[in-house]
């Protein structure tokens, strides 16, 4: 076929090489990470699916989300409004600045929605750096109130370091271990840095002191060190260990605050002395707040307990609340869309095309479910009274923004997850 | 190659699967443990407390949330007979605080100044209470509306000034009011200071009278105040029944008046007593017990009480307070005991007639004295009565002569009619504390005690029991049981409850009764004023004058303590009204039922008999009781002078500091009905009480001269005064203001059509 490649002309040689050095040139450069993953028009036709549409985020995820928000705003106003009437002398305080921090968290999410998580690979150790500074530095400030220190003020709202320890555990032991994968096996990439980072955090957090939180933050990197590989036979370890260490604490003495706060639990209902009856007031009326809903509730807006018995009922308490004025029904109702979400979360990270954002959409995910499931069994007493918010529903501006804003981390998951499935 | 290709591709495939499928388990596993464990506990945790322990905590919950707020009710008034207010309730107001929504001293000092002002009570003591740290203190009861006024100007001044919250309330409350004062206080009795009946009616009747408080029942926040826009719920109060007695304001005043001049006429020691009843139904018309205390004011003794008191050592003067309150608030005709001597002979009579043990010639000896067994028993007459009729022994209350009787009759039948007239059982009254009898019992009763029981003596019953069996005995033998409450009607005048006549048998027979009133009416005939002979009227009754033994503190002046009481009836052809009057323990000038009760009893049946419109029945002697003149009752001493006028059949009256009488009302000669007041004044500086001429138009004789009585004036009767003439002039017009005790000449015609008297 001589006479055909004589019709090779020059021109089309030229078309040719620049083709080869195009090729070549976009070899070199290799698969550019980009901060921000750009919709294209094919990707959007591609994924024109049920659950990947518009720019591509999960939307029952997303949904499902947006619901949960929506009613535990509208709960927290019901939960808030008298005692922010008493209090603040304002029905909507507490309303109003939920909704501020909302659309705050919104903004987050939707930014953190867009962020390439994969960045977040590189950034890991700088995060727990950043958290790292943020417990050390409320350890210098004045206590708040309680004589503990959990708050950086910030003017316009709160830090609250251990939330950003949550996330920067959940993200770093992400980072690790898709790192280390193969490796996990061995006590060295797995138990020790675990052990390292929990111990260190816990330490920081016992000094504020805030026990739900060095639970939470342990409860994460076990969980974080299992799906990231750890052997199995560790975590029996791990488990023996803390239960070692907490011993320990207990014998030096350092529980006491702990202690204090636990003294009555399980007894609410079964006081005898004043004290007792001071010190399980909380528990008490979110016992009697239950009860009283019963199957259906007493309404939306009807609790009564709210109305100064029980104690901040738009913050930890607030399922309490729920459960007074939406019933047991209710409750299965918020508690099913709540599994949902987790559900949802932990299914579509696991579709994501890595394993860091496998890793880490199902650590953000399952921390949900961890803080619902806690708060639920403290505001029950079954468990001792400590500080573990309600996620979208309690009151609080930097537990909020900084929950939205894993949940765009989430979605921004979602979007590469789905991709890679379509 | 190609092969190897392949295997190399399913190795990294599988190496790629393996940790990949690692994930997915443990992920698995994450998921069970999250949402299958953790939100199995917390629902399984849920539905435990919301369904089973559900209600418990809910009960709980409400039990802190809700609050409760009781409406007093109004009490219900309690009327006389014919509607005239004894005792109601009035809105008054209670002050109470919330201390605990004080902000500062400021606010707390200036509510203490403010309240202690207008409530008259110390500053201290209610500072004291602003600062407490409650909901509810109460700072003063039943405040008036002038004090309310002034709390409610407060309130503001505190809500402008000091920026206070709602620190006081004013709550709704009820006062008991007796417009009357002492008037029936033995029987009406009085309230405690949560409007709970204490005594008589109001005891009694407490559960009428009370109503049904209502209640809010409000959702309040832990700090006790009103839940905004949470659910209230009311319960509108119920206010009580209203009562009317059948006591008679009018009938009871002017029982009230004689015996308390009985009282002090008598120096009485230890309190006398007089019922008035209606001897057809038994309501009772008027019940007195002497020295009635101020309904208004129950807890405050008599001056001469306080006193002796106050000598008494510091530990017994509280015992010996509330002794005293006690005797004071006591119902002596139901309460106590006595023994009714003599008047009881009303009743042997009635046994001895009704077994037919009287023939018509039975005749009955006396010789001064009786044996039986081994006692003497003595007659009033110790020179003996010798032999009478029947009629003659009632008349003459001859001891032996009953002791015949009663020995006629015989124990066990005697027994029967005692059981059978009521005295053993109570009389069912409805008022408190009705005294039981002290009677022999079954088989102890012996022919001594026979032979005493038979004139009354060594038994005791209530006066109320006497009264009752009086009424039986006049009324056609039918025993009843006696009331003092007629009717009972709601707060819109709706009748609830009527009392009617209530018959509990009949003890004897109806010829038996009227035998029975027509020796009742002989015995003032023959006894005349010592007999309580009632001037125009036919007045029929019995004396009584009983030995207090066993109860004796011989504290007397007559060295014995005894009980004089009259019991008798009106009129004697139709018993219309019964009169029980006795006086306990009297110590001045006699000791007899002829002596100081039956003039008693015949002070309180000219009054109110004409009252009842009772036909008048008088003879052309008593007609020279009309006309009588005032005698010379100046220039001697006011003692001297009582004696003198009580002698010459009227009744006095001092009026003045002196001790001599320097003018009297109605002067000397003044022409005048006997029984009518003359005011001794004894000295010439007091002015003469002013007293209003009542109508005496159309009024027959013994009419004018009760309302004249009751009027505290006097009549001279001119004109045709016969027993059907009626009064057409008066000498002094109607509504006339003039001195107590003026006579006012009344002209008398003829009445052809015979006018009232029927």
């Amino acid at each position: 076929m001589a006479p055909n490649k004589k019709m090779l002309l020059k021109g089309d040689i030229n078309r040719i090489y620049d083709e080869k050095i195009r090729n070549r040139k976009r070899a070199q450069s290799g698969p550019k990470e980009k901060f921000f993953i750009r919709p294209t028009r094919q990707r959007k036709m591609k994924n024109a699916k049920w659950f990947a549409v518009g720019m591509g985020i999960d939307l029952p995820f997303c949904i499902i989300l947006l619901i949960l928000l929506t009613i535990g705003t509208i709960m927290m106003f019901s939960a808030s409004y008298a005692f922010a009437y008493y209090t603040q002398g304002d029905s909507y305080y507490f309303l109003t600045r939920q909704l501020i921090f909302i659309g705050v968290g919104l903004v987050g999410m939707a930014v953190m929605s867009f962020f390439n998580y994969n960045k977040f690979h590189s950034i890991a150790p700088l995060v727990l750096g950043i958290a790292y500074v943020c417990l050390l530095i409320v350890l210098v400030l004045p206590a708040g109130d309680g004589g503990v220190k959990r708050w950086i003020p910030l003017g316009v709202f709160n830090i609250q370091p251990s939330e950003i320890a949550k996330f920067a555990v959940i993200l770093f032991f992400a980072h690790w271990a898709s790192k280390y994968y193969d490796k996990m096996q061995l006590p060295k990439f797995s138990v020790l840095p675990g052990l390292v980072v929990f111990g260190s955090i816990a330490m920081l957090l016992f000094l504020e002191p805030h026990y739900s939180g060095i639970v939470i933050i342990g409860m994460l990197t076990v969980l974080m060190l299992y799906i990231g590989g750890m052997k199995t036979r560790y975590l029996a370890i791990g488990g023996i260990a803390l239960v070692g260490i907490v011993l320990v604490l207990a014998v030096t003495g350092g529980l006491s605050y702990a202690m204090s706060r636990m003294d009555g639990w399980g007894q609410a209902l079964e006081y005898t002395t004043e004290d007792m009856w001071q010190t399980t007031w909380q528990t008490r009326n979110s016992l009697y707040a239950i009860g009283s809903g019963g199957l259906w509730g007493l309404g939306l807006g009807q609790s009564r307990q709210k109305y100064l018995y029980l104690p901040e009922p738009q913050n930890d308490f607030i399922f309490a609340i729920v459960v007074e004025e939406l019933g047991l029904i209710g409750a299965i109702i918020i508690l099913l869309i709540f599994a949902l979400l987790v559900w949802r979360g932990i299914t579509l990270s696991l579709r994501s095309k890595d394993k860091f954002g496998k890793l880490l959409g199902i650590g953000l995910t399952s921390q949900i479910g961890i803080q619902v499931v806690l708060n639920i069994l403290v505001i029950t007493d079954w468990l001792p009274n400590t500080g573990i918010s309600l996620p979208f529903f309690s009151y609080g501006g930097s537990s909020l923004i900084m929950l939205l804003a894993q949940m765009g981390i989430v979605l921004s998951i979602s979007r590469t997850a789905n991709i890679e499935r379509t | 190659m190609e092969e190897k290709k392949k295997q190399k591709l399913f190795d990294k495939k599988r190496a790629d699967r393996g940790p990949n499928q690692r994930l997915r388990q443990r992920t698995a596993v994450l998921i069970i443990l999250i949402l299958v464990v953790g939100f199995g506990a917390t629902l399984l945790r849920l539905s435990f407390l919301t369904m089973v322990q559900g209600s418990e905590l809910q009960e709980k919950a409400v039990g802190q949330q809700l609050s409760d707020t009781v409406l007093t009710a109004k009490r219900g008034s309690i009327y006389d007979a014919k509607g005239t207010t004894l005792a109601e309730s009035a809105s008054v107001w209670q002050v109470v605080l919330a201390p605990i929504n004080f902000d500062d001293d400021k606010q707390r000092e200036a509510a203490a100044r403010g309240l202690s002002e207008i409530l008259g009570l110390d500053y201290e003591n209610v500072l004291e209470k602003t600062q407490q740290k409650n909901y509810y203190t109460v700072v003063k009861r039943k405040i008036e509306v002038e004090q309310r006024d002034k709390v409610i100007e407060l309130m503001k001044t505190l809500t402008k000034e000091y920026d206070c919250g709602s620190v006081i309330q004013l709550l709704d409350d009820y006062k008991r009011y007796y417009p009357k004062d002492t008037l029936a206080s033995a029987v009406i009795g009085f309230t405690g200071a949560d409007e709970q009946g204490l005594e008589g009616v109001e005891y009694k009747y407490d559960k009428y009278l009370s109503g049904t408080p209502g209640r809010i029942i409000t959702a309040k926040n832990a700090r006790g105040t009103n839940m905004p826009f949470q659910y209230e719920q009311n319960v509108e109060s119920e206010n009580g029944n209203n009562i009317y007695l059948t006591i008679d304001e009018t009938i009871q005043s002017i029982c009230e008046k004689y015996v308390a001049q009985a009282v002090i006429d008598n120096n009485v020691m230890n309190r006398a007593g007089c019922i008035c009843m209606d001897v057809n139904t038994a309501a009772i018309l008027a019940m007195v017990t002497s020295d009635g205390y101020n309904l208004n004011d129950p807890y405050q003794l008599p001056s001469s009480e306080v006193d002796r008191i106050k000598q008494l050592p510091k530990e017994e003067q509280d015992k010996e307070e509330s002794k005293a309150l006690a005797a004071m608030w006591r119902n002596k005709c139901v309460a106590d005991t006595y023994m009714p001597g003599s008047v009881f002979k009303m009743c042997t009579a009635s046994m001895a007639l009704e077994e037919g043990k009287i023939k018509d010639n039975s005749s009955f000896t006396c010789g001064g004295y009786m044996r039986v067994e081994d006692y003497d028993i003595g007659c009033s007459v110790t020179s003996g009565h010798g032999t009478q009729t029947f009629l003659e022994s009632f008349c003459h209350s001859c001891n032996p002569a009953f002791i015949q009787i009663g020995q006629l009759v015989g124990i066990d039948k005697f027994r029967d009619y005692y059981t059978a007239f009521g005295f053993s059982e109570k009389s069912g009254i409805d008022l408190p504390g009705e005294a039981d009898d002290s009677f022999w019992p079954e088989g102890q009763m012996g022919m001594v005690d026979l032979a005493v029981a038979s004139f009354g003596q060594n038994f005791s019953i209530t006066p109320l029991s006497m009264i009752t069996a009086c009424a039986a005995v006049s009324n056609g033998g039918y025993v009843l049981q006696p009331y003092v409450v007629s009717k009972i009607t709601d707060a819109d005048g709706n009748v609830v409850k009527t009392m009617e006549r209530k018959v509990k048998r009949q003890v004897i027979s109806t010829e038996t009764s009227e035998r029975l009133c027509e020796m009742l009416a002989a015995y003032p005939e023959v006894n005349g004023a010592a007999g309580g002979a009632v001037p125009g009227y036919k007045v029929g009754g019995k004396t009584g004058t009983s030995e207090k033994i066993g109860i004796e503190k011989n504290v007397s002046s007559f060295g014995k303590d005894y009980i004089a009481s009259f019991c008798g009836i009106a009129p004697t052809d139709d018993p219309q009204i019964a009169l029980l009057v006795f006086l306990d323990t009297p110590s001045g000038g006699g000791y007899y039922g002829s002596q100081i009760a039956a003039p008693l009893f015949t002070e309180i049946m000219s009054e109110v008999l004409p009252y009842l419109e009772i036909s008048t029945d008088y003879k052309e002697e008593d007609l020279a009781y009309l006309n009588v003149s005032a005698g010379d009752y100046t220039n001697i001493s006011s003692e001297e002078a009582v004696t003198k006028v009580s002698n010459d059949g009227f009744i006095p009256e001092i009026v003045g500091s002196g001790t001599t009488v320097v003018s009297q009302m109605p002067t000397v000669s003044s022409k005048m009905a006997q029984g009518g007041t003359i005011v001794l004044y004894t000295d010439n500086t007091t002015q003469p009480e002013k007293v209003t001429v009542p109508d005496f138009k159309n009024a027959v004789a013994y009419e004018v001269n009760g309302i004249a009585a009751m009027n505290g004036l006097n009549v001279s009767y001119n004109g045709a005064v016969s027993a059907s003439g009626v009064a057409v002039a008066q000498s002094v017009k109607e509504g006339t203001q003039v001195n107590k005790g003026t006579v006012i000449a009344v002209t008398f015609k003829a009445n052809a059509e015979g006018g009232s008297s029927d």
